[in-house]
């Protein structure tokens, strides 16, 4: 079993509302992976909950042959930084540093030497050269979530969960950002993982996973966009959108 | 506090902003009472109740373009008035009142007066072992008498003492009473003296609904008592009255209320009071007049002003309290000059306080006033919703502020008439008036900087407004940093007068230039921490722990955050650093000029008598062991410390020609033997001998005088020195204050005949004196000021810290764990702390190190130093709890 993240019955509650519904699944190592699904479905529950960023109210989260809940939030934040790269949709660069600061800032925490050739090409890769001594509030907002990206990378983590990393993007930056995760995968046999609302971006991913209200509903592989909006639009119409089963 | 603000951060900024105006509401409210009360307070027991108008001369001193000074000494009006008063249509009596101090000695209960009939006849034992009753109330006493009657002569010491009481019988015999010769036996173990004020009997007339029981004192030897003394009528009282001691017999029991006094014959009064020759001679005190029946006490006064012009003062009502006693216009003067000095201080703090309270409200704002400006909003219509905003917390503050400051002006008020500053008897008056001054002031205040914080950011183009407000960390101001580098540079030459100016004046300079440095702090700060930081980020060995590199990043980047709380606490420290140290530095300084100049080996004063009475020098001269003993007083003259011409009152001490035995103010001219007529002795750098001077008194008369002597040794006593001859008729009670001592001599045996008397061993000068109340004003006006900086700064970091809660999940999610979030947020406490404490270290370094070399010769201040290490402690924890009980609540929940 090659699975960088593993869910097993994975469920999360607040309060009387369930975000996660016995949800179990394994993220194939190499592989780029696409979550879809209505508003509200549990797409970032649910990476939050596979890259430890949250626990589940019930149900097991294995990284890396470790199973997440029997650690303490130290060991978890330690777990994490080893093998999981977290893109947000609102990039998350700290505005009191420089870009190029906000790129070895995990590897920073985590105390360990930044590798620099390593950094020098991810940079080189998005393009960002000319703007790392720049704050994160002078880059655009494209240049910003590549900078973010690279942070995710700099450290060579097992997987890269990104959500909705295009969400805040115009077109152009968008298709950039999603050749830039592509050529991750298809160059460097990264493992990545993103939620996103766009049928096309999720067609340039291997697998699409579909969500409906907290559940694991679909998964496509080799999705085509017209498949996918399809697949949504079927979703969307459910009468018992937001109900319990 | 920290918890409160914490509980309330939710409210944002504008909880910052409510305990600012609290905190200014209630400093300016509370220096408005005080300055209303320098200018509307009255004593509350009058003695001339029974007068309907007083008249009595000007005791203040009037400058034009400036505050009228309080002359504490009597100036007096001519007693030919009284006859033209009279006159006046609407007068029904018109009566001269003089006031004289006064001490009834008594015997105690039981006890027979040997004494009084004035037969020789006295026992006095000297020497002895001490007795523990008379030591208690004296101080260091010792006492011992023998039985009445028995002679107990006791070698040459008695003697002494025998000689000494019969030259004082042959003053007093004078004016007729029958003097006390011989030590008398009224010296019995609990010899008592009760001090009071003496009068002329016509004055009785004036005290309104006194009993009279008995009949007037009529010849020298009369005295009526007010009930206040217990004694009964017709016994035999001996009294010591301006000085002179003899031996009366009761008249009359006059019941008033109010001080204990005694009531002479006209004659004998006008006497005591020196009245009736001397520089003196003819004058009252005041004239106090009864209206004529159908005329008010308001038209008689205008009759009476209208007769008199503007050379007397008529005054009616509780007015007529400040006629009654010259010092309480004194007082109300200090009262008025007080805040002039540490209201400047406390003004520039509240600005600073609620400025910032308000400029950091507005700023936790900026996101919401872009998106507001991007949806449609003009700059005006900006400006306004904040400005209604910071009205809002000030209005809310206003009420409980004004309520804090009466409180805390009564507290003042205490601790003034604790150290002797204000009279008891002239209680603080309260109007709502403060309170609405205050307002309007902290109004104001919080409306400009309202105006000027959110100039920025309404003005800004709409777009970038919301692009600006994302990115937090701004750029400060090149034109602020520079006018900040200006002012710091400003205060260094403010700091230089000590090293040429000689004399307590020169403490003005560093006092102000520590001021003027902490504006230019918080002008310069923003670029200075981003300065200094971006050094220290770049100078940080390349692994040091991470927390440690956000925390200097962090501070680094958010130098608008930082700096505003850094200054705010650099200034608590350089306040309390230069104006404790540069006290404690001119008090030192005092000090040891003071021991130069003062050979005394022991100090005489007799508070009971109103002065030294007469004898009693002659009765310390014949003491074994003494080898000099010279008489000494202080009294107010008004002098032009900086030389521009602007006067204001100092304490000046009072010499004889017989000074040299026991004073050495380092003579450079002249001699202090000159000290004759119209003479004074100066600072060597102020003039020469020879120069003629012109003086204003304590009861503002203005006088020439010779420069007989200069000196070099002017902190003790003062730059000026008056002969005795110069002052005589130009102060209250005429006589000298205390007696210096030269010589081991037993003087504890004075106090047989004279108790009461207050003996030292060490000689303090009256300058320390006024130094040292003068601190302990700073010290509590310093403590109040310092308690509002860090309370409001510890509410500012709290509520910036509490705002960073999305920046702390941010880092969180980026792989740092809880304890380095804690260990990042207390290496920020840190750096902050450390910097303030630098910084307002730095501010204070220098005026205090320029104090130090001028005035002990050395580059460092007087202690205590621990206030140093003390003053950064504070300043560490205030941080510390600010950010540490915030932040980890953010940790908890990030
Ligand atoms: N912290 C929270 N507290 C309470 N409810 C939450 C919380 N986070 C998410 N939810 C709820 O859980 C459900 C799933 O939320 P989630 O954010 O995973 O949806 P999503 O699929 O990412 O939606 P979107 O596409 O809008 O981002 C939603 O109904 C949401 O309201
Ligand atoms: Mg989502």
């Amino acid at each position: 079993m090659n699975h960088v993240v593993t869910l097993t019955g994975v469920t999360k509650r607040y309060g009387e509302l369930t975000a996660l519904d016995d949800v179990s699944l394994g993220f194939p190592r190499g592989r780029f992976v696409a979550v879809m699904g209505p508003s509200g479905s549990g797409k970032s529950t649910l990476i939050q909950c596979a890259a430890a960023l949250d626990l589940p109210t019930s149900g097991s989260v294995v990284i890396g042959g470790v199973d997440v809940g029997t650690l303490n939030e130290t060991k978890r934040t330690i777990l994490r930084r080893e093998h999981i790269g977290f893109v947000f949709q609102s990039y998350n660069l700290l505005p009191a540093i420089s870009v190029e600061e906000n790129l070895t800032l995990s590897l920073r925490l985590a105390g360990k030497r930044p590798d620099r050739p390593w950094i020098t090409e991810l940079v080189e890769r998005v393009g960002l050269q000319d703007h790392l001594r720049r704050r994160p509030a002078e880059l655009s907002g494209g240049q910003q979530q590549r900078a973010a990206i690279v942070r995710a990378l700099a450290a060579r983590p097992d997987v890269i969960f990104a959500d909705e990393p295009t969400g805040a993007l115009d077109l152009r930056s968008a298709s950039q950002v999603l050749d830039l995760l592509r050529s991750l995968v298809d160059d460097l046999g990264q493992t990545v993982v993103m939620v996103t609302h766009d049928p096309a971006a999720a067609a340039r991913a291997h697998d699409a996973l579909v969500m409906a209200d907290g559940r694991l509903v679909d998964v496509l592989p080799e999705p085509t966009a017209d498949d996918l909006a399809a697949r949504l639009t079927g979703l969307a119409k459910r009468p018992a959108f937001g109900g319990a089963q | 506090m920290i918890r409160t603000a914490l509980a309330m951060s939710g409210l944002g900024g504008l909880v910052v902003a409510f305990f600012a105006v609290f905190g200014g509401m209630a400093l300016v409210t509370g220096t408005g009472v005080i300055i209303e009360s320098g200018l509307r307070s009255s004593i509350t027991d009058q003695r001339l109740t029974g007068a309907d108008v007083l008249v009595s001369a000007p005791q203040s001193h009037w400058e034009p373009e400036s505050l009228p000074i309080g002359l504490p000494e009597r100036a007096v009006v001519p007693a030919k008035l009284i006859d033209d008063l009279t006159a006046l249509p609407g007068v029904a009596t018109a009566t001269g009142d003089v006031t004289f101090p006064t001490a009834l000695l008594s015997a105690a209960p039981g006890t027979t007066r040997a004494g009084a009939t004035g037969e020789t006849s006295g026992t006095r034992a000297a020497g002895g072992a001490p007795d523990t009753t008379s030591a208690a109330r004296t101080g260091r006493g010792t006492l011992e008498t023998g039985e009445h009657g028995a002679k107990t002569v006791n070698g040459a010491s008695d003697a002494t003492l025998a000689a000494a009481a019969s030259t004082s019988a042959a003053q007093t015999g004078e004016h007729g009473a029958k003097a006390v010769t011989g030590p008398s036996a009224s010296a019995a173990p609990t010899a008592k003296v009760v001090g009071g004020t003496g009068h002329g009997w016509a004055s009785v007339a004036l005290v309104r609904g006194a009993k009279v029981i008995g009949s007037a004192p009529r010849a020298a030897d009369e005295v009526a008592v007010s009930a206040a003394h217990a004694v009964r009528r017709g016994t035999d009282v001996e009294v010591v009255a301006a000085g002179k001691r003899a031996v009366y017999r009761v008249t009359a029991i006059v019941d008033t209320p109010g001080a204990p006094a005694l009531w002479f014959a006209d004659r004998t009064a006008a006497e005591l009071a020196g009245r009736t020759g001397g520089p003196r001679a003819g004058t009252v005190d005041l004239i106090g007049l009864r209206a004529a029946p159908g005329t008010g006490p308001g038209a008689l006064a205008e009759a009476v002003e209208r007769r008199l012009g503007d050379d007397y003062v008529v005054s009616t009502g509780s007015a007529k309290g400040d006629a009654e006693s010259p010092g309480t216009a004194a007082a109300r003067s200090m009262l008025i000059a007080l805040p002039t000095s540490i209201g400047g201080i406390s003004l520039l703090i509240v600005g600073f306080v609620v400025g910032g309270g308000i400029s950091l409200s507005i700023t936790r704002q900026r996101r919401e006033l872009a998106l507001l400006r991007a949806a449609g909003a003009t700059p005006r219509q900006v400006r306004g919703l904040v400005a209604v905003q910071g009205m809002t917390a000030a209005l809310a503050a206003l009420l409980p502020g004004a309520a804090a400051g009466y409180a805390l002006a009564g507290w003042f008020g205490e601790l003034l008439v604790h150290l002797g500053m204000l009279p008891e008897r002239m209680p603080l008056s309260y109007s709502p008036l403060p309170a609405v001054a205050a307002a309007l002031l902290l109004l104001g205040v919080v409306r400009v900087s309202a105006w000027a914080t959110s100039l920025p950011a309404s003005r800004m183009p709409a777009v970038s407004a919301v692009r600006e407000s994302a990115a937090e960390p701004r750029t400060p101001s090149s034109v602020r940093y520079r006018s900040g580098l200006l002012l710091i540079g400003a205060s260094l030459l403010l700091a230089t007068p000590p090293l040429y100016i000689r004399g307590e004046i020169a403490v003005v300079g560093p006092g102000t230039a520590a001021l003027v440095s902490v504006i230019g702090l918080a002008l310069a700060g923003p670029r200075l921490v981003q300065g200094a930081t971006g050094l220290l980020a770049r100078r940080l060995p390349a692994h040091v722990p991470a927390p440690l590199w956000l925390a200097v990043s962090n501070t680094r980047g958010y130098a608008l955050r930082t700096a505003g709380a850094i200054a705010a606490l650099g200034m608590a420290v350089t306040l309390t650093t230069s104006i404790s140290l540069s006290h404690t530095t001119v008090m030192r300084a005092t000090d040891e000029e003071t021991a130069e100049i003062l050979k005394a080996d022991a100090v005489v004063t007799a508070p009971a008598y109103g002065g030294i009475p007469d004898g009693l020098m002659d009765d310390v001269r014949r003491l074994p062991g003494v080898t000099a003993a010279v008489a000494t007083s202080t009294t107010t003259i008004l002098t032009s410390p900086f030389g521009d011409g602007g006067l204001q009152a100092q304490p000046a001490a009072v010499l004889g020609p017989d000074a040299g035995a026991v004073v050495d103010l380092g003579v450079t001219g002249g001699s202090l033997a000159d000290l004759k007529g119209a003479a004074v002795a100066v600072d060597d750098r102020s003039g020469d001998v020879g120069d003629r001077r012109t003086l204003v008194l304590g009861d503002g008369a203005e006088v020439k005088a010779r420069v007989v002597a200069t000196y070099s040794r002017v902190l003790g006593l003062g730059p000026v020195v008056l002969s005795r001859d110069l002052v005589a008729g130009h102060t209250t009670t005429g006589l000298d204050s205390t007696v210096l001592v030269r010589g081991d001599a037993p003087l504890d045996r004075l106090t047989g005949h004279w108790p009461g008397l207050g003996i030292a061993a060490d000689s303090d000068s009256p300058q320390a004196g006024r130094t040292s109340s003068q601190l302990w004003i700073n010290v509590a006006v310093l403590g109040v000021l310092l308690g509002y900086v860090l309370v409001s700064v510890a509410n500012r970091l709290v509520a910036t810290t509490a705002a960073r809660g999305p920046e702390l999940t941010a880092i969180k999610r980026l792989g740092a764990t809880p304890r380095q979030l804690t260990a990042m947020i207390r290496w920020e406490a840190l750096l902050i702390a450390l910097t303030a404490s630098l910084a307002g270290l730095a501010m204070s370094a220098v005026p205090l190190v320029l104090l130090g070399i001028g005035f002990l010769g050395r580059p460092w201040p007087a202690g205590p130093l621990w206030l140093v290490p003390a003053a950064v402690a504070v300043v560490c924890v205030v941080v510390w709890l600010a950010f540490d009980l915030t932040a980890r609540r953010l940790i908890r929940r990030a």
